[in-house]
C-alpha cells in the first residue's frame, strides 16, 4: 500500500512540477521575459501576405472582421475569404466585401462534401499569391500593427513559421471563462516559448504565419485531423523548420471563450481527440532532438496525464487521512500539493499581470473565483479527456456526430442558437485553433 | 543593466567633462557595461534634439567566471580558515553537554532509533542533526580513538569552510571588491569567537550555512526565478536546522527584492514563497500526523515545546546587570573577540544607510533587537547567527571607506533623509580644505594605484587593530587541551567497568555516544542524567530510584544542576569517587554508587 502511494505521489508530483515549470518559464529571468516580445520593428516591409479567413455561417461577424483587417498598416497583403458552396449567407457578405476592395479581398469557394477547417484552408492554399500564409478565424479581432511585427520577425530571425499571440479577453463572463482566459495567458505568454526553445511546437489555429513554399512542400493541412494546426506544427518541427513565437499584449488577436460549459467540454474533447490522432500518426517520432520528442510525447498525452492527476491527487489526500500510514509516507502524499498550490499562486499573480497588461480591472472576487474554480475546472478537463478517449476508441472522429449526440442527450447547457457561434469561436489551449466542421 | 555583480555608478559630470550616450544608429547596438576599476560613466540630461534609448538586453547575463587571481585568493583564504579552525579542534574548546546531545540525536537518526536518543520532544527541528548523522561516520572512521563529540567536529569544520566560501561569494554579490570580501571572510571565520563557536557541534552553524546559501541565491546576478525558488529551499532548510534563524527572513526578503528585476519580481517572490512556506510547513505537518502538534496531557507536542521556549523558559536578563545571565554571556563573547561583537554591531547600524548593504544590515539589526528584548532567553550560541552579517557589514563599510579614500568620488553611503539636511553652503565652504590641498588630494586620488593603496591600508589597519585582541584567542585555540578529562574518563570506564551491557551509568551527553559505543545499553544503560528524573520512559526502568544506578559520572554540568534532580542527587550522595580526572571546577569524577 505504502509503495503504491509513494509511487503515485511521485508521479503526480512530477506532472504537477512540469506544469509549474512551463507556467513560469517566461518569467525565469528579466532577459527571458524581454525575449518573449516581438522585437521593435522598423518601418521597412519585405514580405507579402495571404491571409486566409475560413468563414462558415459567419455572416454576422465577417464584415466587421474583414473591415478591421483592412486597417492593417502593412502594404503587401491580400485577404482570402473561404466560404462553403452551401452557405449563401456568408458567401453574399464575402462577395460584397470583394467587390468593395478588389485590390485586397478575394473569395474562394470550398466544394468539399464534408466541410471542415483544414479542408477549407487546403482549398485556398494553391491560390495564395503572398510569400507568407496567415490564418485567422472569422470572429478574430486583429490588431492593425500585427503584420508589420510579423514581417519584422520573419526577416530578422529567418524563421519558417511565426506564431503570434491569441488572448481570450472576456474573463468576467463566467467562472470557467476566467480560468480559460488565464490558460491562454500562460500558454502564449510562457509555455509556447519553452516549446519553441526545445524545438517542438503544436501551432495554434490562428494568428499563425507560414512561408508559403514551406507550407506547400509540407502538403498543406491534414484534412482528416481534428487538430490540424497541432499536426502541422508537429510536421514542420520534425522537418527541422524554425518556428518563432512572439507575444506582445498590445497586438494579440483577441477572441472569446466558448459560450457555455457544454461547449467548452465539446471543444476540449475535440482537441484531445485531435491530440490522440496526432500521437497515433507518429510524425513526432521524427523530431530531431530527444528533448523535442519527449516534449511532443508529453504534450500530446498531456490532457490525459492531467486527467489522471486530477483524479489521483484528491484520492491520495483521502488515503493519507483515512489509512494509518507511517508519518514519512503520509508526508510524501502531500508533496504533489506543493507544485499544485504553487501553480495556483502563480495563476493568481498571473491574473494580476493579465489585468495590468490588458488594462482590465480585476476585482477581489475574480481572484477568489480563480482559486475556488481550480479543482472544478480540473475535473471538467478530466471529464473531457476521458470523453475523448471513449470517442476515439469508438472511432467517432467527426464533429458532426458529436453535436448530434450532444443534442440528443439533451445537453441543455448548450442552447441551440449558441451551437454554431460556439463552435466557430472555439479556440485553443494548448493550441488555439478553430475547426468549423459541419456536415454538408 | 549590469551583467556582473558590479554596480554602475552615475554621477554628475565635473565642469570639464562631457560624455553623451546617444541613440544608436539603426544597425548599432549600444551596450552599457559595468565600468572597469579605473573608468567612470557620466550621463547627462540629453539636449532638446537628442534622445536616449535604453532597452533591456535580450541576452541573458553570462554566468560569472571569477578571474584566476580571485579564485586563488578564495582558495588560499579557505585553506587558512580550514587550518586555523581545524588545528587542535579535538582539544579545544571543551566538549559540552549540548554538543553531545545533538550528536546523540544524530546517532539516533543514523541508527534508525527515531529522531532523538530519548523521546523527541520538538526542542528543535531535526534537520541539523540529520546532516550530522549523514556525515559523522567519516571522521569517526578516520579517528577511531578520539572522543565521539571531538571527532564529529570535523563535520563542523566542513560547515565552517563552506560557510566562509558562501560569505565570500555573497560579499562579491553585494558589490564588495575581492579584498574587502576577503576581509569579511577573515572577520567571519578567523575571529577567535568564530573559531570557538564554529568548531562546536551547534545547530546554528548548520542554519547559518543554509541561510548564507539563501542570501547568495537571492542575489543571483542572473535574477533567475529558479534561483529564488532555490533560495526558498535553502531558507527553509536553515529554519529546519535551527528554528530561531527564521527571524532574519525579513532581511532575506530585502535581498530578494533588491536581487530581482521589476518586470519579474512578482513571480520570483512568489517562487520564493512557494518553496519556503511548504518546506517549513513539513515540520508542523509531521507533528500533526503524529498527533503531536497541540499540547496534551500524555504526550509531547510541537506547540508545547514552542511555548516553553518562548514563554516559560526563564529569561537571561539584561546586558547591563552584572548579575544577569545575559551580561555574563555578552562578556564571554567579548572575552573571545570584542572586535567583531562591538565593531560589528556598530557597523550593522551604520550600514543600514547603504542600499547595497541593507539586506545584511537588516538581518544584523533584527538579531540585535531580538537580543535586547527584555525578559528573553539568550543561548550561548546566539552570536553565531549574527557573525556573518556583522562581518559583511563591517567589511562592506571598510570597502566603502577605502573607495572614498581612494578618490572614487562615490558617496560612501546613499544618504538617508536625515543626512541630507546639510549645513548652508557658505558654512560648508569654510569647513572644507584649502583649494590647493584638495586639488593635490584629487591628483593623487586619480592615480590607479591610489585606490589599491587605500584598500590595502584599510585591510592592514583592520588586521592591525584586531590582532592584539585576537592573539590570545588564537594561541588558546591552537594549544589548549580542554578534553583530557573526558577522554581519560571514557578510557578508564572502558578499562575498569566489566559487563557494560548490564550496567547502569548516569552521565552527561558529552560522552553518551562514547559509552554507547563502549557497549552500554543506549538510553536505559547509559542514562543522560536529566532523563533519570524527567523522562517517564527512563524512570519506569528505575523502580528503586538511585539504588538501581551503578555508576555516576559527575562533570561541571551535572554539579551545576545539583538540587534540581532528586534521583541524580541521591545517586551522587550515595556514591564514592573511584577515579578523578582534572582538578577544580572542571574535574570529572567517575563515582561508584554504594548501597547504604
Amino acid at each position: 500500500m505504502s509503495v503504491v502511494i509513494v509511487v503515485l505521489s511521485v508521479l503526480v508530483g512530477g506532472i504537477a512540477t512540469v506544469t509549474l515549470w512551463w507556467t513560469v518559464h517566461a518569467w525565469r529571468t528579466p532577459e527571458t521575459l524581454a525575449g518573449t516580445r516581438f522585437a521593435e520593428p522598423d518601418r521597412h516591409h519585405e514580405l507579402s501576405f495571404s491571409l486566409l479567413l475560413p468563414a462558415r455561417h459567419e455572416e454576422g461577424v465577417l464584415a466587421h472582421t474583414v473591415t478591421r483587417m483592412l486597417e492593417s498598416t502593412h502594404t503587401e497583403y491580400e485577404i482570402v475569404v473561404i466560404v462553403g458552396h452551401d452557405d449563401p449567407g456568408t458567401s453574399a457578405v464575402a462577395e460584397r466585401l470583394a467587390r468593395q476592395r478588389p485590390d485586397r479581398v478575394r473569395v474562394v469557394v470550398d466544394h468539399h462534401p464534408v466541410k471542415n477547417k483544414p479542408r477549407a484552408l487546403n482549398t485556398a492554399l494553391p491560390t495564395c499569391r503572398g510569400q507568407i500564409v496567415g490564418v485567422f478565424d472569422a470572429e478574430d479581432v486583429v490588431h492593425p500593427e500585427l503584420l508589420h511585427h510579423v514581417d519584422h520577425a520573419f526577416s530578422t530571425t529567418g524563421a519558417d513559421v511565426v506564431q503570434g499571440g491569441v488572448q481570450l479577453i472576456n474573463y468576467h463572463s463566467s467562472w470557467y471563462s476566467l480560468r480559460n482566459c488565464l490558460e491562454y495567458f500562460f500558454y502564449f505568454r510562457s509555455r509556447l516559448h519553452l516549446h519553441a526553445e526545445k524545438g517542438f511546437i503544436p501551432l495554434g489555429g490562428n494568428t499563425v504565419f507560414v512561408r508559403t513554399d514551406v507550407l506547400r512542400a509540407a502538403g498543406g493541412w491534414d484534412g482528416d485531423c481534428l487538430a490540424e494546426d497541432c499536426d502541422l506544427g508537429v510536421r514542420l518541427s520534425s522537418r527541422g523548420k524554425k518556428v518563432v513565437v512572439a507575444y506582445d499584449s498590445m497586438i494579440v488577436t483577441r477572441e472569446e471563450t466558448p459560450d457555455s460549459l457544454g461547449a467548452l467540454v465539446k471543444q476540449r474533447t475535440r482537441w484531445n481527440q485531435g491530440f490522440l490522432q496526432v500521437l497515433a500518426k507518429g510524425d513526432w517520432k521524427q523530431l530531431p532532438t530527444v528533448w523535442g520528442r519527449a516534449l511532443a510525447l508529453y504534450t500530446l498525452s498531456g490532457p490525459f496525464l492531467q486527467a489522471f492527476s486530477g483524479v489521483v491527487t484528491p484520492l491520495g489526500l483521502v488515503l493519507a487521512l483515512t489509512f494509518d500510514l507511517p508519518a514519512a509516507v503520509a508526508l510524501v502524499t502531500f508533496l504533489p500539493f506543493i507544485p499544485t498550490l504553487a501553480t495556483l499562486l502563480f495563476e493568481l499573480v498571473g491574473l494580476h499581470d493579465f489585468g495590468v497588461q490588458y488594462g482590465l480591472r480585476i476585482k477581489l472576487r475574480h481572484y477568489v473565483l480563480l482559486a475556488v474554480g481550480a479543482p472544478v475546472y480540473t475535473l471538467v478537463l478530466s471529464y473531457a479527456a476521458v470523453r475523448a478517449v471513449v470517442r476515439h476508441l469508438r472511432g467517432r472522429n467527426d464533429w458532426e456526430l458529436t453535436r448530434h449526440i450532444g443534442a440528443h442527450l439533451g445537453d441543455a447547457a448548450v442552447p441551440a442558437a449558441a451551437v454554431v457561434p460556439a463552435v466557430g469561436r472555439a479556440a485553443v489551449v494548448p493550441a488555439p485553433r478553430d475547426s468549423t466542421e459541419v456536415a454538408a | 543593466m549590469t551583467a556582473t555583480d558590479e554596480t554602475v555608478v552615475l554621477r554628475t559630470p565635473a565642469a570639464d567633462e562631457t560624455a553623451v550616450l546617444t541613440a544608436p544608429a539603426a544597425a548599432d547596438t549600444a551596450v552599457l557595461r559595468a565600468p572597469g576599476p579605473d573608468e567612470t560613466v557620466v550621463l547627462r540630461t540629453p539636449g532638446p534634439d537628442e534622445t536616449v534609448v535604453l532597452r533591456v538586453a535580450q541576452t541573458p547575463a553570462p554566468a560569472v567566471r571569477r578571474p584566476v587571481g580571485e579564485r586563488l585568493l578564495l582558495a588560499g583564504l579557505l585553506a587558512v580558515v580550514a587550518l586555523v579552525q581545524g588545528w587542535n579542534i579535538l582539544d579545544y574548546p571543551q566538549v559540552s553537554d549540548d554538543e553531545g546531545t545533538y550528536l546523540a540525536q544524530g546517532w539516533a537518526v543514523a541508527t534508525g532509533n527515531g529522531l532523538a536518543h530519548y523521546t523527541y520532544w520538538y526542542d528543535h527541528p531535526p534537520f541539523a542533526w540529520m546532516q550530522l548523522a549523514a556525515l559523522r561516520w567519516i571522521p569517526a572512521a578516520l579517528l577511531p580513538g578520539e572522543l565521539a563529540v571531538a571527532s564529529a567536529r570535523f563535520v563542523m569544520l566542513l560547515v565552517a569552510v563552506l560557510s566562509a566560501a558562501l560569505l565570500f561569494v555573497l560579499a562579491r554579490r553585494h558589490g564588495l571588491r575581492p579584498w574587502t570580501a576577503a576581509l569579511a571572510v577573515v572577520l567571519f571565520a578567523l575571529s577567535p569567537l568564530a573559531v570557538t563557536m564554529q568548531r562546536q557541534i551547534y545547530l546554528d552553524n548548520f542554519a547559518v550555512l543554509w541561510m548564507l546559501a539563501a542570501f547568495v541565491l537571492a542575489r543571483s546576478p542572473q535574477r533567475n526565478l529558479w534561483h529564488h525558488a532555490a533560495a526558498g529551499i535553502c531558507a527553509a532548510l536553515a529554519v529546519l536546522s535551527k528554528e530561531t534563524i527564521a527571524i532574519v527572513l525579513p532581511a532575506l526578503l530585502v535581498a530578494l527584492w533588491q536581487g530581482s528585476h521589476r518586470s519579474t519580481r512578482k513571480f520570483t517572490l512568489t517562487a520564493f514563497f512557494c518553496t519556503v512556506v511548504p518546506l517549513i510547513a513539513l515540520y508542523p505537518l509531521y507533528a500533526l500526523l503524529n498527533g503531536e502538534l497541540f499540547p496534551g496531557d500524555d504526550h509531547v507536542s510541537l506547540l508545547g515545546a514552542l511555548l516553553f521556549q518562548v514563554a516559560d523558559r526563564a529569561g537571561t536578563g539584561s546586558f547591563l546587570d552584572p548579575a544577569d545571565g545575559a551580561y555574563q554571556l555578552l562578556h564571554s563573547w567579548l572575552y573571545h573577540d570584542p572586535v567583531i561583537v562591538l565593531a560589528g554591531a556598530a557597523a550593522v547600524l551604520v550600514a543600514l544607510a547603504s542600499r547595497r548593504l541593507r539586506a545584511p544590515a537588516v538581518a544584523g539589526v533584527i538579531l540585535i533587537a531580538m537580543a535586547l528584548r527584555p525578559g528573553g532567553y539568550l543561548p550561548a550560541m546566539y552570536v553565531i547567527q549574527a557573525l556573518p552579517f556583522f562581518a559583511l557589514c563591517l567589511a562592506g563599510l571598510a570597502g566603502l571607506a577605502a573607495a572614498w579614500a581612494g578618490g572614487r568620488r562615490r558617496p560612501p553611503l546613499e544618504r538617508p533623509w536625515w543626512l541630507r539636511l546639510s549645513p548652508p553652503s557658505r558654512l560648508r565652504l569654510r569647513l572644507g580644505a584649502p583649494a590647493w590641498l584638495s586639488a593635490a588630494v584629487d591628483r593623487v586620488a586619480a592615480r590607479p594605484w591610489s585606490r589599491r593603496l587605500a584598500e590595502t591600508a584599510v585591510v592592514v589597519l583592520a588586521v592591525a587593530a584586531a590582532a592584539p585582541w585576537w592573539a590570545d584567542g588564537h594561541v588558546r585555540a591552537a594549544t589548549a587541551s580542554a578534553n583530557d578529562g573526558y577522554a581519560d574518563a571514557v578510557a578508564w570506564i572502558e578499562r575498569e567497568i566489566p559487563d557494560r551491557a548490564n550496567t547502569r551509568i548516569l552521565v552527561d551527553d558529552a560522552i553518551w555516544v562514547d559509552l554507547v559505543e563502549a557497549g552500554f545499553t543506549p538510553g536505559t544503560g547509559v542514562i543522560w542524567f536529566y532523563k533519570a528524573d524527567l523522562d517517564p520512559a527512563v524512570t519506569s526502568t528505575l523502580p528503586n530510584g538511585w539504588r538501581d544506578v551503578d555508576w555516576v559520572v559527575t562533570s561541571p554540568i551535572v554539579r551545576q544542576e545539583e538540587g534540581t534532580l532528586p534521583t541524580v542527587d541521591a545517586a551522587v550522595a550515595n556514591s564514592v569517587p573511584r577515579a578523578v580526572f582534572g582538578a577544580g571546577d572542571d574535574r570529572i569524577e567517575v563515582r561508584r554508587v554504594t548501597a547504604p
